[in-house]
């Protein structure tokens, strides 16, 4: 009886104890990183990654400055070192050369242009901004909560020329 | 010669079968990190997340792996419900899912990257063989109930697959040393080195010795007893064709040495020696993965290594024996969009048993089989998952027979095709629930032992000789399954796991035990013969509960509790008196485990308090007379304390069953307590 007693005092600490997990609104980018690897073929080496913001914007600005800081603490990803650079949503001819771009939120205006620039260059836009995916503008887009959900869009990953390893196909979601 | 042309066909064929087409290339951790949990493919074939398979799953990941007091794979498996782990000896250890406990332990198939080590000659599995070090481990996959749909015969009541590291990008070696009490020692190297782009190098071995525990006067004592070797090493070299193309060519060579109660409850001393060599291809498309392999297993058993002839056990126990084993398969995945996933797959196996002491020289069979599984997703909340597996095998032996001859040779001519399945309904009940209904039948083989041993065994007060032999009508062992689950994840983290499960298992094989149920022969000379029989069927259902969670960010705990009540069915003619099989009262009706973890700056620590209430095994005497003995309720506890010392190593101190209770390895040999001290570091 005092066994379970223990565990029950346990299991009520845990309850009461507050989530750690970041607002579902702002991109987790390890796991954002961490699926430019499921790209085929896997890059390798120095990956330019964008942060694609909206200046003036202070919720887009503040995911784009948690990004950065995020890829600082880590930014090697399997065989790829992820070099991030801001790409201002009205700017995205400096979108050239980068593999990948993370999007904020917050940028709804603007879905339609970043898609068209992201397939022209065939790069891979990943967002928290779940309407961004639904609508076939983003190609991946991750929710948070109590279990990660990874969401594919069939649509834009054709449009941009983007393909992702099978196994991580079975695993995702794809609308 | 023989094995160099085995290997060179076997890697043939599988770059042959895998023609066209993009590796399934699991990388299990980087899965795991995108996803927020552990993947696996130990249930269906296709990746899952684990809080998705469609079926009891619990997987050991490696960082729980390297914080655990455990010091092998079975010490790990027994912190979580629904396991027994039953360390009979120091080196022996047998692993049963939800009931009927026995010593070498057929119905759990174990694996290493999908292949076999379960070993075919007994039907047991080997834990100093599996030449694995647990520094390599990505995780260990253990599935409760029936997965002969996906794994074929032997994996009756659940599967171990335990999952090693890829190379990497980067060059590593792991290097670690151990000193213990009982005369405790072991060391271990791995190794990753990748050798080009696209070319990488595993190495590992180790080696561990350590005493035998104190045997009573009471039992059975052999002769002498050692201490337990094991010796382990074992290369793969991964290539990576082109981008959508993975080759992994594996090999190894493992040696172990330990006292071992076999089924029949005699305490010997054996020597295993085992290599392998395989091929894995996988190959990715943009529909799906086409995955191949084909491996070839030896094994040498030298069975009563220590015990003299003038012993009344060394008929029974001198045994020599060689089994190889051959094993192709292939499988292809088909994404079907949104809806689903389906899987279809082929097999063959060719399994060859060679010694002097069985019906004739060669025992063995062929099995061909063919499997399908379909994953549908109807709707979003709502998965439904089906798997079909038929295999046909044809039993056969070769040679003179030997004498007396007890059967015909046309016995021999015989083929079996038994039918596995698993079906599975999961609903998503709100943003964290899960609610899961499955169920399925699994087969377990008899061993070629049970199909063709042929020794004479002491039997003193009986007139004529008797002879243990093997019986090739025996029928597979069929476990059928059902159970029900719910699992909830609240935002704090705490996860709560409910299942409820009943299985039967028909057609239980058992070797003769103390009264000897005989035939009597007149060939024309009179003899008596007992066999390996079909003697029966036991039930078991209960109930297991677990909960895990953190209460800071640097302490972690889980803890499980599992009930697990037994009902024999057993004719009289064929109850313990007769035969060394007694799943009632061997298997202990609550277990209980709970874990903390705590980890700050560089110190590390980690206990496990595991219950185990009380049960009944068995032993022989030396009067030849098999006995059952009373194991006790016992709570053992484990605990790990470590500390880094700078980046790339770590010192630390461990022991096994602190409380020193007897009971707590659930052996009629009592437990003892262990000590050890080790460094581990990697460059």
């Amino acid at each position: 009886m005092k066994h379970i007693l223990f565990v029950a005092g346990i299991c009520s600490l845990s309850l009461l104890w507050p989530a750690t997990s970041a607002p579902s609104a702002v991109l987790n980018v390890p796991v954002a990183a961490r699926i430019i690897s499921f790209v085929q073929p896997t890059p390798a080496g120095v990956v330019p990654v964008a942060i694609v913001y909206q200046p003036g914007n202070g919720g887009s600005e503040a995911e784009a400055a948690e990004m950065e800081r995020s890829l600082s603490r880590s930014n090697v990803v399997g065989r790829a070192t992820l070099r991030p650079r801001r790409v201002a949503v009205a700017n995205l001819g400096q979108l050239n050369g980068t593999r990948a771009a993370f999007v904020t939120s917050g940028l709804r205006g603007y879905q339609d242009d970043v898609a068209a620039a992201a397939s022209a260059q065939s790069i891979l836009t990943i967002t928290s901004d779940a309407s961004c995916v639904a609508t076939s503008r983003c190609v991946v887009g991750i929710t948070g909560g109590a279990k990660t959900q990874i969401v594919v869009s069939r649509e834009a990953a054709r449009r941009s020329r983007i393909r992702f390893g099978s196994a991580f196909l079975m695993l995702v979601r794809e609308v | 010669m023989r094995r160099l042309g085995f290997t060179l066909a076997a890697t043939c064929s599988a770059l042959i079968l895998s023609t066209a087409s993009q590796a399934q290339i699991v990388d299990y951790a980087a899965l795991g990190e995108a996803f927020g949990e552990p993947i696996t493919t130990s249930v269906t074939g296709k990746p899952q997340r684990v809080s998705e398979a469609p079926a009891s799953i619990t997987i050991i990941t490696s960082d729980e792996i390297a914080h655990s007091p455990a010091r092998n794979v079975p010490d790990l498996l027994k912190a979580y419900a629904g396991v027994d782990v039953n360390r009979w000896t120091a080196g022996q250890s047998d692993v049963a899912v939800r009931g009927g406990v026995q010593t070498y332990n057929a119905r759990l198939l174990v694996l290493v990257d999908g292949r076999q080590v379960y070993l075919d000659h007994y039907g047991m599995t080997n834990w100093n063989l599996l030449g694995v070090q647990l520094d390599e481990i990505q995780q260990i996959e253990l599935v409760r109930g029936p997965a002969s749909a996906l794994f074929g015969f032997n994996a009756a009541s659940g599967v171990v697959n335990i999952v090693t590291k890829d190379a990497g990008p980067q060059a590593r070696i792991g290097a670690r040393a151990e000193f213990g009490t009982r005369g405790y020692a072991r060391v271990s190297v791995t190794s990753a080195l990748p050798l080009a782009p696209g070319l990488g190098l595993r190495i590992s071995g180790g080696h561990q010795e350590e005493d035998e525990r104190a045997i009573p006067a009471a039992l059975y004592q052999p002769p002498m007893t050692r201490k337990v070797l094991a010796d382990q090493l074992n290369a793969t070299l991964s290539v990576e064709a082109g981008t959508a193309t993975s080759i992994e060519i594996n090999g190894g060579a493992n040696a172990n040495r330990q006292l071992e109660f076999l089924p029949s409850q005699i305490l010997t001393e054996q020597r295993f020696r085992n290599q392998t060599v395989g091929v894995l291809v996988n190959h990715d498309t943009g529909w799906g993965s086409i995955t191949t392999r084909a491996y070839n297993n030896w094994l040498n058993a030298d069975y009563g290594i220590t015990t003299p002839t003038t012993d009344p056990y060394s008929a029974v126990a001198d045994l020599r024996a060689k089994n190889r084993i051959f094993v192709g398969m292939g499988s292809v995945l088909v994404r079907l969009g949104a809806i689903g996933t389906m899987r279809v797959g082929t097999e063959y196996r060719n399994n060859q048993l060679r010694s002097d002491r069985l019906y004739s020289p060669s025992i063995g069979y062929q099995v061909a089989a063919a499997s399908g599984m379909l994953d549908l997703h109807p709707a979003e909340r709502v998965a439904l998952t089906g798997a079909l597996r038929v295999d046909h095998l044809w039993l056969e032996q070769g040679g003179t027979p030997l004498a007396p001859q007890i059967d015909q040779p046309s016995a021999y001519n015989r083929s079996i095709t038994p039918l596995s399945f698993n079906a599975a309904a999961s609903l998503q009940v709100g943003e964290n629930g899960s609610l899961r209904v499955n169920g399925g039948r699994g087969l377990q083989l008899p061993s070629l032992i049970d199909f063709g041993l042929h020794v004479e065994i002491p039997a003193p007060d009986v007139p004529l000789p008797i002879y243990l032999v093997g019986d090739p009508r025996l029928d597979p062992v069929s476990v059928w399954s059902a159970e029900t689950s719910y699992a909830h994840t609240f935002p704090s983290g705490l996860r709560l796991v409910s299942t409820l499960f009943y299985t039967r298992t028909d057609e239980l094989i058992a070797s003769p035990g103390g009264s000897v149920d005989v035939t009597i022969v007149f060939a024309p000379t009179p003899f008596a013969v007992t066999r390996f029989a079909n003697v029966g069927a036991f039930s078991s259902y209960g109930i297991e509960l677990s909960a895990s969670g953190t209460i800071t960010s640097r302490l972690n705990w889980s803890a499980n509790y599992g009930l697990t009540r037994v009902r024999e069915d057993i004719p009289a003619n064929r109850d313990v008196a007769y035969y060394a099989l007694f799943p009632r009262a061997a298997t202990p009706l609550h277990r209980g485990n709970l874990t903390l973890d705590y980890a700050a700056g560089g110190w590390a620590g980690s206990v496990l308090a595991h219950l185990s209430s009380a049960s009944r095994q068995s032993s022989f005497l030396p009067t030849t007379e098999l006995i059952s003995v009373v194991v006790p309720t016992s709570i053992g506890i484990d605990a790990r304390v470590s500390r880094a010392l700078g980046k790339n190593m770590r010192i630390y101190a461990a022991g096994e069953n602190l409380t020193n209770a007897r009971g707590v390895y659930g052996s009629p040999i009592p437990a003892d307590r262990r000590l050890r001290v080790g460094v581990s570091a990697t460059l």
